[in-house]
């Protein structure tokens, strides 16, 4: 909870300024005994990319498909662009442009033709960003749907997402393609993003989605462990200190301001150092050094840090600031 | 807009609806085509059955005598005794070299007797022909009226030296299973297969509710019911037009007939439907489904067995597509077609109510 309250005032500025595309409010699915998602509060906005990561199994497809209706959700709620998602699903499916992790294609049939069908199903009849999206991704339109590659599959399933025009895009691992097309398909999101749409993505890979998502949300275990600006989070995540001296040391000698965590590990000092690096780096050369190792925290071990059971209960986002 | 997966079901799935419909086609139009044959065996067979004479007395307690035309290469004669018409547990009479026996009528049950010539030791019996101790039966008629044969004919005395007898037993009695067993199949592929192949997630994020996306289902079914049904018509119509029957068993007996399968047809795709969605897999659904169209089929073929089970029939499918009374009697029972046209609706809306409560799995 302390998370989730320091996620909306994050946000909360933001939110104010721009109309909630997505709104959900102690989503809960569970299938059985088995909790799918648990209580998830979260919110996106109009215009944004948000990345919606957890490692494998963590509930990122099933918050997915509870906000198309395509499975009920357990307890609480759920509106997309102000409406019920399930009492709406129609409405809001008509402004929504959907990739599944794992689809599958109409068989024998060219992918123009299934594209078209699918567009007719929106009730739009122009093909231009069809064909536009196609070119771009380098996507053959005259091959035969079980002709098609993984890779050429998953494009189809991009073409389809965003070729109606929705205003909300929501894709759930779109990952496979090749470094070039990767890129291409982030520039085509940025683009999207312009125009005012509002990309969902989630992914289990931060790397993935880093450099095109403005916020992301981390979920584990089914629930939201952190919500954050990109931006802020790499200002945040710091610079770790590993020392190891041949003389006693106290670790209080080490509080400084912007020292956000302090502790031993096998006789070595691990701090977490935001501000005064100049201080520790004085206190710390007052001892004799055995071994000393300063690096970045990266966003990829920030995340695997939250992946990893049991390190956000006992601190979440404190523990690095 | 409404029908486009209409279209795409049709589109896809053209080729199948084709070869299907081609050998639909031809088993319609060849079975009259075989009837002319098929009936100068029949008269070969009963003259064969009338060689066998079988006079009764009038008395219980009196002399049977059971006589035979000759055959010139026997060697001698078997008769064969048995209190069922199919002979499956018939007795040895006598071996006679004589071309007639006596013999007291100590029974009260009916009785036949299959009197066979022995030729030689290197050739099976021939077969001279069945008498049966009841007055004026012919044993051919008479098998008609076995229970087991009562649910094709309605009890109906129907002649199998006719045209319309003959398609009313060889071709309509089991028509239902090469048509219901191919709507079924695809009703049940067309949705579970939807489920299996990963496609729903993508079909259901589209801008339609899933009551419409099976009703789309169920129309596709519908129209591809009407092809099968048309090809039905054609080709009968053709077949018997080739033998110049249509004098006898005209081409509006033939449509209305045939038309009557439709809804029979849509009871077992709205099965098909629910079964897809209820159980979300093709084998599963497919086993139920096929497993619905085969109970029908012995209800009311049970149901015929004796007044107490006939209420089997009444819950039976198969008794409101009645083809007979239309062949026989004219008779085109409009109340059974909208009868089995709303329960199809009704399995349909429970289907979708099913439907609507359940998660699409991943």
């Amino acid at each position: 909870m302390q998370i989730t309250g320091f996620m909306m005032c994050v946000v909360g500025g933001r939110g104010l300024e721009k109309e909630k595309v997505i709104e959900m409010k102690n989503l809960t699915k569970m299938y059985g005994n088995y909790v799918g998602v648990k209580d998830l509060s979260l919110m996106v906005y109009q215009g944004e990319i948000m990345g919606f990561l957890g490692p494998n199994g963590a509930g990122k497809t099933t918050t997915i498909r509870c906000c198309l209706d395509l499975i009920a959700k357990t307890a609480g709620e759920i509106t997309i662009f102000g409406l019920d998602s399930h009492k709406d699903a129609v409405t809001v499916r008509k402004k929504t442009g959907y990739l599944p992790g794992d689809f599958g294609l109409i068989p024998s049939v060219r992918v123009r033709s299934y594209l078209k069908y699918l567009l007719s199903l929106w009730g739009c009849n122009s093909t231009k960003k069809m064909v536009s999206l196609a070119e771009r991704l380098q996507l053959d339109l005259d091959r035969k749907t079980n002709e098609l590659s993984k890779g050429n599959k998953l494009k189809v399933g991009i073409v389809h997402a965003l070729m109606a025009d929705e205003n909300l895009i929501i894709l759930d691992e779109p990952s496979g393609l090749d470094p070039l097309m990767q890129q291409e398909f982030y520039c085509i999101l940025r683009e999207e993003k312009k125009q005012g749409k509002t990309v969902f993505i989630s992914s289990h890979n931060l790397a993935e989605v880093e450099s095109v998502c403005d916020r992301v949300a981390i979920i584990r275990k089914g629930q939201l462990v952190v919500v954050e600006n990109i931006q802020l989070l790499q200002e945040k995540t710091g610079k770790v200190l590993e020392v190891e001296f041949r003389d006693p040391f106290k670790i209080d000698e080490f509080r400084f301001e912007g020292v956000s965590s302090i502790h031993r590990d096998n006789g070595r000092l691990v701090l977490t150092i935001h501000e005064n690096l100049d201080s520790v780096i004085k206190v710390v050369s007052s001892h004799q050094i055995l071994n000393m190792n300063l690096k970045t925290y990266s966003l990829e071990q920030l995340f695997l840090k939250y992946y990893a059971e049991g390190e956000v209960d006992e601190g979440g986002m404190d523990d690095v600031r | 807009m409404f029908g486009r997966m209409v279209y795409m079901e049709l589109r896809t799935g053209l080729k199948g609806l084709i070869i299907f419909g081609i050998l639909v086609l031809i088993v319609s139009a060849g079975m009259p085509l075989i009837f002319p044959t098929y009936r100068d065996s029949l008269i070969e067979q009963l003259e064969g059955a009338n060689k066998v004479d079988l006079e009764l007395p009038d008395e219980q307690g009196g002399m049977i005598t059971l006589s035979w035309e000759p055959l010139e290469a026997a060697t001698s004669y078997m008769v064969l005794e048995d209190n069922r018409l199919s002979m499956v547990t018939a007795k040895l009479k006598c071996m006679i070299n004589e071309t007639s026996i006596t013999f007291e009528k100590d029974f009260e049950e009916k009785r036949y007797y299959a009197v066979m010539a022995v030729l030689d030791e290197t050739s099976d019996p021939v077969l001279i022909g069945v008498a049966s101790t009841e007055k004026g039966e012919d044993p051919l008629q008479e098998l008609l009226k076995n229970p087991a044969y009562a649910g094709f004919t309605g009890g109906r005395n129907i002649s199998m030296m006719e045209v319309k007898g003959f398609v009313a037993l060889e071709y309509y009695s089991w028509t239902w299973m090469l048509t219901g067993l191919f709507i079924a199949y695809l009703a049940v592929s067309v949705i579970a297969g939807d489920f299996e192949n990963k496609r729903m997630d993508v079909m259901l994020s589209a801008p339609i509710s899933r009551r419409r996306y099976l009703l789309e289902k169920f129309t596709a079914m519908g129209v591809i019911a009407l092809f099968i049904v048309s090809a039905e018509i054609a080709g009968l119509t053709w077949g018997l037009a080739s033998i110049n029957a249509l004098n006898e068993f005209s081409a509006n007996a033939v449509l209305l007939s045939l038309i009557g399968c439709l809804p029979f047809l849509m009871v077992i795709a709205a099965v098909g439907v629910f079964t897809a969605v209820f159980s979300q897999k093709v084998r599963t659904g497919m086993g139920i489904t096929f497993a619905f169209v085969f109970a029908e089929f012995f209800l009311y073929t049970f149901g015929g067995f004796s007044k107490s089970l006939e209420w089997m029939k009444s819950i039976s499918i198969f008794k409101y597509w009645d083809y007979l009374s239309v062949i026989f009697d004219d008779l085109f029972k409009a109340g059974d077609f909208i009868l089995l046209a709303m329960l199809a609706i009704v399995i349909l809306i429970i289907g979708m109510w099913v439907f609507e409560k359940k998660d699409i799995p991943t």
